[in-house]
């Protein structure tokens, strides 16, 4: 569970608060969504709920952020990765470019945790499948479209197995096609009982996927 | 010598490898620098060093990048990079090592990004020199604030994948290393240390 306690975050070096005291909980298997203006705090409250800001990026947190009965600011970054998966708007900044196929991309976060052999490629193939995009394995990441590397990017985190996700956007870049396959994974990801913060523009995937809204 | 010989194997190994086209392109590269060379060192009193000197100069210059064109003709980035962690290098140091392989290709996409966004917003890539030069600032300022901000959105990307974990990464597959590779390497620095000794011994007979 995800539990912001009148959380409020500034910059490094800002003079004004980004996120206002802001309160919400996440549940597992619940999709809470984000709405609100540019510049109304979605990507920082996106930070802020996984724990990246102030962990990762510094800055100054006001009140509290539990992820699952643990303050973030007591966890390392890599820490914070096996509890809260974080996906931007950007899929190209989020493939690493590093490896020659999507399985290998996929991966990535399961072999920084040095797990053996096996259970990375179980992960990885659990992750494929559960966004229905196994058939992408073998294909060289660089070449994907953008809702394909999207999903690779999602596949990533969930391969180290999140309790939560908290999606910045992730559809902001990607037309209605695309959108739609997003979507489609974003529910099936909380079918298995994964907890999701989903902050978006789009009302029409605000209403289709979540439960609750949060306005900022 | 030892350049003309690096040259020589340089090119035999691009013949049998299929990438002597590759090769030739490098070469081409190469002809500013080998003309300027000729004519500083030929043709210009103060170069004095005459055509062979032009022509000891130039087989240096192809010895010392004509490999590296090879390597990175026939070997791809994450290949060498997998292989190169397979052999124990530090996470930190491949991933600095990938990222720096992959600026090219990925400042050229960023490139194109904002040539067609500057375009869209009516600016002139086509037109005449001035009007050419005119155009460059609104195209490298986005794209020195996008680079820029690329990378603090990839630094972010490898923190959430737990690119900072301790210990040793699993590596999934190794690449292959036949006992001829590896003996051809042993060989390799053999000869290197051989050179190194012949020309140490030159040196101090010559004394």
């Amino acid at each position: 569970m995800i539990v912001l306690e009148a959380a409020a975050y500034r910059y490094p070096a800002a003079a004004g608060w980004a996120l206002p005291p802001t309160s919400l909980v996440l549940e597992a298997g619940r999709i809470v969504g984000v709405r609100g203006p540019n510049e109304s705090g979605k990507t920082t409250l996106a930070l802020v709920a996984s724990g990246l800001a102030p962990t990762a990026i510094g800055g100054e947190l006001r009140g509290r952020v539990l992820l699952d009965g643990r303050r973030t600011v007591d966890l390392k970054p890599y820490q914070l990765a096996t509890r809260c998966g974080v996906l931007f708007d950007n899929p190209a900044a989020q493939v690493t470019g590093l490896h020659r196929t999507v399985r290998d991309e996929v991966a990535f976060g399961p072999c920084n945790l040095g797990l053996p052999v096996a259970e990375v490629l179980e992960r990885t193939d659990e992750a494929l499948g559960l966004l229905g995009v196994g058939h992408l394995a073998a294909r060289d990441p660089a070449r994907l479209s953008g809702g394909e590397s999207q999903l690779v990017a999602l596949a990533g985190l969930l391969a180290l197995r999140p309790a939560h996700l908290v999606l910045d956007e992730p559809t902001s870049r990607l037309d209605a096609e695309r959108s739609s396959l997003v979507a489609a994974a974003i529910e099936r990801v909380a079918a298995a009982g994964v907890g999701v913060l989903l902050t978006a523009h789009d009302e029409a995937l605000l209403a289709r996927l979540c439960g609750r809204v949060l306005d900022l | 010598m030892p350049a003309a010989v690096v040259v020589t194997v340089t090119a035999l190994a691009a013949l049998r490898a299929g990438r002597l086209r590759r090769l030739a392109v490098a070469v081409l590269a190469l002809v500013p620098v080998a003309v300027s060379s000729l004519v500083v060192n030929a043709l210009l009193p103060a170069g004095g060093g005459g055509a062979a000197a032009a022509g000891a100069a130039l087989l240096r210059l192809l010895g010392a990048t004509l490999p590296a064109t090879l390597l990175f003709a026939t070997t791809a980035a994450p290949d060498l990079l997998a292989d190169l962690e397979a052999r124990g290098l530090g996470r930190r140091a491949v991933f600095v090592l990938g990222a720096a392989l992959a600026a090219v290709p990925r400042t050229q996409a960023l490139a194109l990004d904002v040539v067609d966004a500057q375009r869209a917003r009516g600016l002139d890539t086509e037109g005449s020199w001035p009007r050419r030069a005119r155009g460059v600032l609104p195209l490298v300022a986005p794209l020195v604030i996008g680079s820029l901000a690329e990378v603090e959105d990839r630094a972010l990307a490898l923190e959430v994948r737990a690119f900072g974990a301790p210990g040793r990464r699993t590596v999934l597959q190794r690449p292959p290393d036949s006992g001829w590779q590896r003996a051809a390497r042993w060989a390799l620095a053999g000869l290197l240390l051989a050179g190194l000794a012949a020309r140490a011994a030159v040196a101090l007979v010559a004394r």
